[in-house]
């Protein structure tokens, strides 16, 4: 697919990425439209983590990991030598699968990031934390208990609070890392009203192993199959008439 | 027939047999536990306690005496083996009884204790008059107030056993206004001539002494000089005062005694003691124990300084060790590549806390005491040699060893601490824009202040209780001086210092009176397993209160 | 598009009940088929008792349809069909609407073959008509076949065929319009014939739409009321 330079968030271009040698990611060129959803689906260990961990270079810790190619955000390619790791992270926030709140107060994980930057002012402190809490759909749940631990949460509103803390810093684009797939029902519906919320300030990423969810919240999907990108179009096409064999079989749960 | 059979097969295979197995053996180790305790509580306890004063008549062949003293044991013990130590028994049973008799005025008997065979005590009774005095010098005095003596002259009164006592109170408050004055005032005026004598000196081996400071130092020390006389004469004066009292007691032989007043710290009457009042001078004896100097070559008076420098010596090891461990854990799991050499600093790490204690006391004592100490001495104190400051054995070095003894306890569990943090917990922080430093610092170092704590508790346990490394590197059977007091820079890490696990060892070991020492050693013990258990209680607690904070974690 | 490559899902039971909802909805296709059949031989032989055939058959029509609508629906809400099978269910769920009506226009076309029986038969016994209702059945037949088989090529050709059914239909209409200018008396029985020819264009519009939801099935492309109809690779 292609689209408008200014509609381009991310621009990735032949991406390769070894795991102490074997390949993990294959060839990948993709560009991630702005301000929409765009999901990463395939099976498990086709590399859309890996891929989504490129995004924001998590992929760091891992000292037998090689990544070659480009991948550019805001013009600049996020893997050259000049590029602050910690400020790359500020622009590209990410949010895990299980839900990871640290052991602090509410108020005190939303303000973590903003602590960071060193700011300490009392009043846009608060007005950021409400701001963010609001923005995640949970202030009016924990505006009583701002100052409560965070871990007495329910596992939802604790990923709800994860978001929160994640735009606190107000990103540009967010990553997340199969958000819902450790919650019940309900809560996954709850996330993902949130992304729809969000998705008008944000460019969202989102990797999932449910496809019906990559179906309710994306835009655009992209499937990945043995570390190579299989099809990347418009969600409604990929359910309804993907182009691709694989694409069909995967989506339709059959033997691929 | 069958039937028993497979009951029995039922029951081994319901898997009881084993949750029996574990009951008898988690209650043998209580019983193990309790029973130690209880056994070191009773006899140590035990030595607080007044005990009646028997005085009783006794019939060695045609010879009569009287004795009078504390029953300490009765025990039975073979007719034959009394026989063989060269006493004359009148009796042919096989077994005899025999009591230990703690007589006291050693100054006259030469011993504290006397074995008595029950056979030849013709008549006993437990008088009331019976005096028990504890004294400064030679034990305890037991025997009957005849008189006191005021500048060599009789008082003549009613209520001799008033008069001695309200005149032992004037006494021992004089003899605490010496103390104090010895110890602080003339104390702090000897520190600043030694100070000032050791500033002189360095003057004198600088390159261009010059003449008006030494002079100067010349007028200091001429004020010194004249302060130390004024106090001197006050002591004199005080110490003359002291001497005016004296009691004249009549001891069981019927021999009469003249005791300093100055010399009493303590008189009772056990016999005429409520049990009231015996509760009262039971705690009174306890917390003298534990506030107390040791006198009598350790084995009278308290232990006050083995305690403090138990405690300050754990501290200060803590304080070492915890910096040190926890920066090696996290540099270890944090930022070492992991490889090779990681791993045989690892298994070098596991295996020093395999070394036995008393290899770190020689290390001690060779690395820290002679060549770091040596050098510190050569480097910062050429004015005080020969004598040695730092390169003797001192709390400091003594705390750096234990410190280096219990370093791979702590790094082991800072470490499994480190390791049991989820991934995810970093990764959140870090994808927050966190660098690792940031992260270490404000999310995983927090969480794993309980394994820290946890560790510093098993350092503590071991600290505490480690006596053979410490005899090298700086614990003595009795310091002059507490390694802490008002006298700049307050704590004196090179002072030498007493240690209750070595107290023990000395007292039971080292003492000359072996039965005076046995109960002492009970009490010591005590008193260690007690400061072991506060130290660890604390840390226990604060541990306890840094996993409530991260409770919900630990369930995930 | 073998056999809507059914057999291949990783859930068997999946399999099973996409293949039977399939098996049904070409069952309720024969049904229907058979009336088609018996409706115009009905017509040219002024067979009344095999138009009572037709009506009969129109209720075991009816449960088929409820049957397969019921599974579809089932199937919608449970599977969450997706692409390829999503295709089918809608495909389906609309196809069963077609086959229904043109079992309901079978059953007009037996009642008015009733009705026709009553009059006086023309010479040629309403040959043109009858040639006509050959046609859209071999159109209906053909619709179900290529359906079955998931061939679109066949549909399309359907589709195209359309054309000349409405060509037929019409120089019938025309016929018969003139028979009633010329004859008054003949208007009843002429009526009749324009409703039974009626009836029979429909049946072929409704071959169309069935081939159309092929094409869709098999291409997911939607050929429905744009004018290219050839639509290929």
């Amino acid at each position: 697919m292609n689209f408008n330079k200014q509609e381009v968030a991310i621009t990735i271009a032949d991406l390769n990425l070894t795991y102490d040698g074997k390949m993990a990611l294959q060839d990948i060129s993709l560009q991630i439209p702005k301000n929409k959803v765009t999901a990463f689906i395939g099976p498990s260990g086709c590399g859309k983590s890996t891929l989504l961990r490129c995004l924001n270079r998590m992929n760091d810790l891992i000292s037998y990991c090689k990544v070659q190619g480009e991948i550019i955000i805001d013009g600049q390619d996020i893997y050259n030598k000049s590029v602050n790791v910690a400020d790359l992270r500020r622009k590209v926030g990410m949010v895990f699968q299980q839900p990871n709140p640290f052991p602090k107060s509410i108020y005190e994980n939303v303000a973590y990031g903003l602590r960071l930057q060193g700011l300490k002012n009392r009043l846009f402190l608060d007005e950021v934390v409400e701001k963010s809490l609001r923005s995640a759909a949970l202030w009016d749940e924990v505006k009583d208990r701002l100052h409560e631990n965070a871990l007495g949460l329910s596992g939802g509103q604790q990923q709800r609070l994860v978001i929160a803390r994640a735009i606190a810093i107000e990103p540009e684009i967010l990553l997340l890392d199969e958000p819902a797939s450790a919650l019940d029902p309900t809560s996954t519906l709850k996330i993902e009203e949130l992304i729809y919320e969000l998705k008008q300030s944000y460019t969202i990423i989102i990797v999932t192993h449910n496809m019906q969810q990559a179906g309710r919240v994306s835009d655009y999907t992209a499937f990945m199959h043995m570390g190579a990108m299989v099809e990347f179009s418009n969600t409604r096409t990929i359910f309804t008439n993907p182009c691709e064999k694989q694409t069909e079989d995967y989506i339709t749960g059959r033997y691929g | 027939m069958n039937k028993p059979v497979t009951q029995l097969q039922n029951w081994f295979d319901s898997g009881e047999p084993w949750v029996w197995l574990n009951a008898a053996a988690v209650s043998l180790s209580l019983m193990m536990v309790f029973g130690l305790l209880s056994l070191i509580a009773y006899n140590g306890l035990g030595y607080f306690w007044p005990a009646d004063l028997m005085e009783a008549e006794l019939i060695d062949g045609e010879q009569r005496t009287i004795i009078i003293g504390e029953i300490r044991e009765t025990e039975t013990v073979l007719a034959q083996q009394i026989r063989e130590a060269g006493i004359q028994l009148s009796t042919q049973e096989e077994w005899v009884r025999r009591i230990l008799l703690k007589q006291g005025n050693r100054d006259v008997y030469g011993q504290d204790f006397r074995w008595v065979l029950e056979q030849n005590i013709v008549s006993k009774h437990y008088p009331g008059d019976l005096l028990a005095i504890e004294r400064r010098e030679w034990g305890k005095l037991y025997g009957r107030l005849v008189n006191i003596k005021n500048k060599g002259l009789l008082i003549k009164t009613e209520a001799l056993y008033l008069e001695m006592q309200s005149r032992l109170t004037q006494t021992r408050q004089l003899y605490k206004e010496v103390n104090e004055l010895l110890k602080q005032d003339i104390g702090l005026v000897n520190s600043r001539l030694e100070k000032l004598r050791l500033k002189e000196k360095r003057i004198q081996l600088g390159t261009n002494p010059l003449a008006s400071s030494l002079l100067k130092i010349e007028e200091e020390r001429q004020l010194l000089n004249q302060q130390f006389n004024q106090y001197q004469t006050e002591v004199q004066a005080l110490y003359e005062k002291m001497s005016f009292d004296s009691i004249l007691v009549q001891i069981a032989s019927g021999q009469i005694i003249e005791v300093p007043m100055e010399n009493i710290i303590q008189v009772i009457k056990p016999n005429s003691m409520s049990i009231l009042e015996k509760l009262g001078y039971y705690f009174h004896r306890i917390g003298l124990f534990i506030s107390e100097d040791p006198r009598e070559a350790n084995t009278e008076g308290g232990i006050f300084p083995a305690i403090f420098g138990t405690v300050l010596m754990v501290i200060l090891m803590s304080i070492m060790v915890m910096p040190l461990g926890v920066i090696t854990a996290v540099y270890l799991h944090e930022y070492a590549h992991q490889g090779v050499m990681v791993r045989i600093i690892r298994i070098a790490v596991n295996n020093l806390a395999g070394v036995p204690s008393i290899v770190y006391g020689v290390f001690g004592l060779g690395f820290f005491v002679y060549f770091i100490g040596g050098s510190i001495d050569d480097l910062f104190y050429p004015e005080v040699s020969p004598a040695p400051v730092f390169g003797t054995p001192g709390l400091l070095w003594a705390s750096m060893t234990l410190a280096l003894l219990t370093l791979p306890v702590v790094i082991v569990t800072t470490e499994e601490g480190l390791s049991r943090i989820p991934l995810s917990i970093r990764e959140g922080s870090l994808a927050l824009g966190a660098t690792k430093i940031e992260t270490l610092w404000h999310t995983v170092l927090p969480m794993v202040s309980p394994a820290m704590m946890t560790g510093l508790i098993l350092a503590v346990a071991r600290a505490a209780g480690e006596v053979a490394p410490l005899m090298l590197v700086g614990v003595v059977k009795l310091a002059p001086a507490l390694a802490l007091d008002g006298d700049y820079p307050f704590l004196h890490l090179d002072r030498k210092f007493m240690h209750l696990g070595f107290h023990i060892y000395d007292v039971g070991f080292q003492s000359p009176n072996v039965e005076a020492a046995t109960p002492l050693v009970y009490a010591t013990a005590l008193l260690l397993v007690l400061v072991i258990i506060i130290l660890n209680l604390t840390a226990i607690i604060i541990r306890n209160r840094m996993r409530e904070k991260y409770k919900e974690l630990e369930s995930h | 598009m073998d056999n809507f490559r059914a057999g291949r899902h990783i859930s068997q039971q999946y399999n099973d009940e996409l293949e039977e909802i399939k098996n049904h909805l070409l069952s309720m296709g024969g049904l229907v088929e058979q009336q088609l059949e018996k409706a115009s031989i009905a017509l040219i032989e002024g067979n009344t008792k095999l138009a009572d055939e037709v009506y009969r058959a129109g209720s075991r029509v009816n449960a088929l349809e409820k049957v397969i609508d019921e599974e579809s629906a089932q199937c919608l809400a449970r599977r969450q069909p997706a692409a390829g099978d999503l295709r089918l269910i809608v495909t389906v769920i609309k196809a069963v609407s077609d086959i229904e009506r043109v079992g309901d226009q079978a059953e007009r076309l037996a009642r008015f073959a009733s009705q026709l029986a009553k009059h006086p038969r023309p010479k040629n016994n309403y040959h043109e008509v009858y040639q006509l209702a050959q046609h859209v059945q071999k159109m209906f037949h053909d619709a179900l076949d290529a359906y079955a088989r998931g061939d679109e090529k066949l549909a399309l050709k359907i589709i195209k065929d359309d054309v000349n059914v409405d060509y037929e239909y019409e120089a019938i209409m025309r016929q018969h319009i003139t028979y009633m200018m010329e004859d008054p008396r003949s208007i009843n029985s002429s009526l009749d014939v324009l409703w039974a020819i009626r009836a029979l264009e429909r049946v072929g519009d409704h071959a169309c739409n069935i081939c159309e939801y092929l094409v869709y099935l098999v291409k997911g492309q939607d050929i429905r009321h744009s004018d290219d109809r050839s639509f290929s690779d």
